[in-house]
């Protein structure tokens, strides 16, 4: 089989979802199967790109022939392929489930519907466009595009707690933009050079410039992830936005700003993650793991509880620092990498599936939630499937992600960390469990719950079952973890 | 410097400051505004003295008009700021550690600034600009060495305009006119000379200062004039032809840079017989879908429904 | 007076920052925020355009980029403003 160039396959990617956004915002219609074809199209193209850098590896093409420093580049490296790939899976179950969730009636009753698709594509585009991009300041510019559609999904129902929350959110993510971009500033600054390459060869970490210009990239983008404390903002934006948004949102927006952390501390950045750094990141995920999880033990509400975990999750992916303390990194940019992806399927499919729930309970409340009977019972199946990739158990792809970490933990001795993760996936079991016995084991009486569409238990078990399969895919783990392009 | 150009900055720059701090912090939220607007007015004069004549034409429109005129329309559909002057004094009192922190972090932050080298990309830009198709360095850049950035630049100001209009009917609406009995007749006679300038500005982008973002923003503040002014939307234009319009520059944009494809098989590649051509097209389509979005960003909901609301 | 060429510029553009961050963190009012948020912004267009100054030539890549940062500042305010709207709108 003769694959497309890689080079066509990003081009593909970046400019079909922003196209068809566009296109469907001009005919103001919701045409189901153009979105759904153009959905289709763009994970086809994810799959191949993948396959592509699996046979060829990592690539780099200058946008419009101009080298970097004076043009911009993308770079196809494979944690951002893998990205590419959980982008693509997510992107397509939401529009699915979106295409069976929502009102599709001409009319106000069909506004959601009929905003939501060009939204979604848009969302889609801006993450495909930043998980390539290879340069600071077109990066930020990828970021809020993401950040606008992320903020109009999340105030999709127009309901007053939806736009409380849409605004916070705006907020925090606007202040997160101005701080990167000062970071921006402070680089361009010292070096007169945007495209992270040249910065990773240049970078010296004596610099003041490169110091100040690290600090506030980071902040910016700790802001962006909601890393704890900066994540006041996530559990109200993701509680209380509509299902797929919540899922979209959760599984990849948070993942985009994080996956940008990785690029730039395993890239440019890594001059300066000293022992002090990785500790203090350290510290800041250990902190996320707990407060984020024992306050999604405490939650009542079935979506505020799964927002919490992204809370708590997160903490986990901070580990990633100070393992990486060790000589060796691969392993842990590789493991962090597979802790995103398994995060984005695992996490979207739990939303997913939490949404199908709920429209059967009439009730968001977790002790009033359908047991396991009639159609519901698929979307249990997808619960228990997504809880078990993010607890880790084996032979999920979360389980390879945490093997990999847990590995290195156990090599360097870094005891601390060892029980912050095992902590960590405790706190996980916990309130997993504890919703799964609430609802399976004392289920609220519903004599006749309605029956669920297939278009709303689908996508959920099919992203819940891959999050699963994924761990048994062995990964080369030497190619994998090359951020930048070899030689 | 000559003394004077330093004094002159000096006394710039402290009431921008004195300006930002009172659009932030001043009692009544008007006052806050329209220091704000004046804030953006000044900017525009740094702008010139930073010898950056296409910021200072964007920040003149935008910052300080646009922006103003949205701010304004904005407030008038507030509540009043409910703050007791209890609650106001206790604010002050927190306020200060944040004010030490604050300042301490200018101060670094200008200790750092101070010690950069900044060896920057002119050098770099300009030995590529005989291929650039284009005369003026900074269109060069926008529109291709880094054309990417700026196609993602549109589909934000899209992006902005179909959030609004997502948030429902009526908005800000444009019911928010001036009492100012005199603006009609004024702005009959500012329209034809900002569209003129608009066209100028495009033109000359090519060469000189100008360009597809002032000549956006001049348009969008000759329509948002007229609409202040009293001007509806024509009954014909909204719906499917005003849609079209906003998704215009995007989509041009987007079949230009994959179109060129063809020839060299490089992503927004101009092949150079055509870049010139091709350039101006896309700084043409750029320009009016900034000005036409900027605009709809200021109507702030589908004009469809104000005109039904209105009639 | 012997100040480097760009220091006032590089003051002012500091300046702005700390006011713009202070006041997103310690004003109540959204609106309030949302200046603020623009103050910082302009502090730190400033920043990048002085530094695009200090070269031999006049360095345009920071003009293109703060061209482009107007209009995605403008852009996000518009949202925000809608939401503004939205959320504490006077009751008719």
């Amino acid at each position: 089989m003769v694959l497309p160039p890689t080079a066509m396959l990003v081009v593909t990617l970046l400019t079909l979802p922003l196209a068809t956004a566009t296109l469907l915002f001009a005919s103001g219609r919701q045409p189901r199967t153009l979105t759904l074809a153009a959905a289709l199209l763009s994970t086809c193209a994810a799959l191949a790109l993948g396959l592509n850098v699996h046979l060829e590896g990592v690539s780099v093409h200058a946008i419009g022939g101009w080298e970097a420093p004076l043009g911009i580049h993308w770079q196809v490296t494979v944690p951002g392929a893998v990205m590419l790939l959980a982008t693509a899976m997510v992107g397509l179950a939401g529009a699915v489930y979106g295409a069976g969730y929502f009102v599709h009636r001409p009319g106000p009753e069909g506004r959601m519907a009929r905003v939501f698709m060009p939204l979604w594509l848009f969302a889609w585009g801006g993450l495909n466009a930043l998980f390539v991009a290879a340069d600071l300041f077109n990066l930020y510019v990828a970021l809020e595009v993401l950040t606008l559609a992320s903020v109009a999904l999340v105030a999709l129902s127009a309901r007053r707690t939806a736009l409380q929350a849409a605004m916070r959110y705006l907020l925090a993510a606007l202040f997160g933009s101005v701080i990167y971009l000062l970071g921006v500033a402070l680089l361009y600054g010292q070096y007169g050079i945007l495209d992270l390459d040249g910065l990773t060869s240049k970078l010296d970490p004596k610099h003041p410039g490169s110091r100040a210009g690290a600090v506030a990239l980071t902040i910016g983008l700790l802001t962006k992830a909601a890393i704890f404390p900066l994540h006041f903002w996530l559990p109200g934006a993701h509680g209380r936005a509509e299902p797929p948004v919540s899922a979209l949102l959760s599984g990849l927006v948070v993942a985009a700003a994080f996956y940008l952390l990785l690029r730039l501390w395993f890239g440019p950045l890594a001059g300066l993650l000293t022992f002090g750094v990785g500790t203090l990141f350290g510290a800041i995920g250990a902190g996320a793991l707990l407060w984020g999880g024992v306050l999604a033990l405490m939650q009542r509400r079935l979506k505020m509880m799964v927002a919490y975990s992204t809370v708590s999750q997160f903490g986990f992916a901070m580990l990633v620092f100070p393992l990486a303390l060790a000589a060796d990194r691969e392993p842990v940019v590789t493991g962090g990498t597979l802790l995103l992806a398994n995060h984005a399927l695992a996490k979207a499919a739990l939303f997913l599936a939490a949404g199908s729930l709920v429209r059967a309970s009439g009730s968001d409340r977790i002790d009033r939630l359908v047991g396991f009977t009639g159609s519901s019972r698929w979307a249990w199946i997808a619960v228990i499937l997504a809880a078990a990739a993010l607890i880790g158990v084996p032979p999920t792809l979360g389980f390879s992600a945490k093997w990999l970490l847990l590995q290195v933990a156990v090599a360097e001795g870094a005891w601390w960390w060892l029980g912050a993760m095992l902590g960590g996936t405790l706190l996980t079991f916990a309130y997993l469990g504890r919703l799964l016995e609430r609802a399976l084991l004392a289920p609220a009486p519903a004599p006749h719950p309605p029956k669920l569409k297939i278009a709303l238990l689908l996508p959920a078990l099919l992203l819940a079952l891959l999050a699963c399969v994924m761990g048994l895919w062995a990964f080369d783990v030497e190619t994998f973890a090359r951020l930048e392009p070899g030689p | 410097m000559h003394p004077a150009e330093a004094l002159f900055d000096a006394l710039l720059l402290l009431s921008m400051v004195v300006l930002a701090w009172q659009g932030v912090h001043a009692r009544n939220m008007f006052r806050a505004v329209v220091s704000f607007m004046m804030f953006g007015l000044l900017t525009a004069v740094a702008w010139v003295r930073l010898e950056a004549p296409d910021i200072a034409l964007a920040e003149a429109a935008l910052g300080a008009g646009l922006t103003g005129a949205l701010l304004l329309a904005t407030l008038g559909r507030l509540k009043p700021e409910r703050r007791g002057a209890r609650l106001q004094r206790a604010a002050k009192l927190s306020m200060l550690p944040w004010l030490a922190l604050g300042l301490a972090g200018t101060m670094t932050l200008l200790a750092v600034t101070l010690a950069l080298p900044a060896p920057g990309l002119g050098e770099r830009v300009l030995s590529a600009m005989p291929e650039a198709g284009v005369d003026s360095p900074v269109t060069a850049v926008l529109l291709n060495f880094r054309a990417w950035d700026t196609l993602l630049e549109i589909a934000v100001m899209l992006l902005a305009v179909i959030a609004i209009w997502s948030l429902g009917q009526d908005v800000l609406a444009s019911t928010s006119r001036l009492p100012a009995p005199s603006l009609p007749a004024l702005v009959r006679l500012l329209f034809p000379l900002l569209v003129l300038s608009t066209f100028y500005l495009l033109w000359r982008g090519g060469h000189g200062p100008g360009g597809a973002f002032p000549a956006g923003a001049l348009l969008a503040a000759g329509l948002v004039l007229a609409l202040l002014a009293g001007a509806r939307v024509p009954e014909r234009m909204t719906g499917a032809p005003l849609r079209c319009a906003l998704a215009a520059g995007l989509l041009a944009f987007i079949i230009i840079a994959v179109g060129v494809m063809a020839e060299g098989g490089v992503f927004f590649a101009y092949p150079p017989r055509h870049a010139p051509m091709l350039i101006a097209i896309v700084e043409i389509a750029a320009g009016l879908s900034i000005g036409v979005m900027l605009t709809a960003l200021f109507l702030g909901g589908e004009p469809t429904d104000t005109q039904g609301g209105s009639t | 007076m012997s100040l480097p060429p760009g220091t006032l510029f590089l003051l002012a553009s500091a300046l702005l920052f700390a006011i713009g961050a202070h006041g997103l963190v310690t004003c109540r009012h959204l609106l309030r925020k949302v200046l603020a948020l623009n103050v910082a912004m302009t502090g730190v267009f400033l920043l990048l355009v002085t530094l695009g100054r200090s070269g031999t030539t006049v360095d345009p890549v920071p003009h293109a980029m703060v061209l482009t940062g107007i209009v995605v500042a403008l852009s996000t305010t518009a949202v925000a403003l809608g939401l503004i709207v939205r959320l504490e709108r006077r009751r008719p």
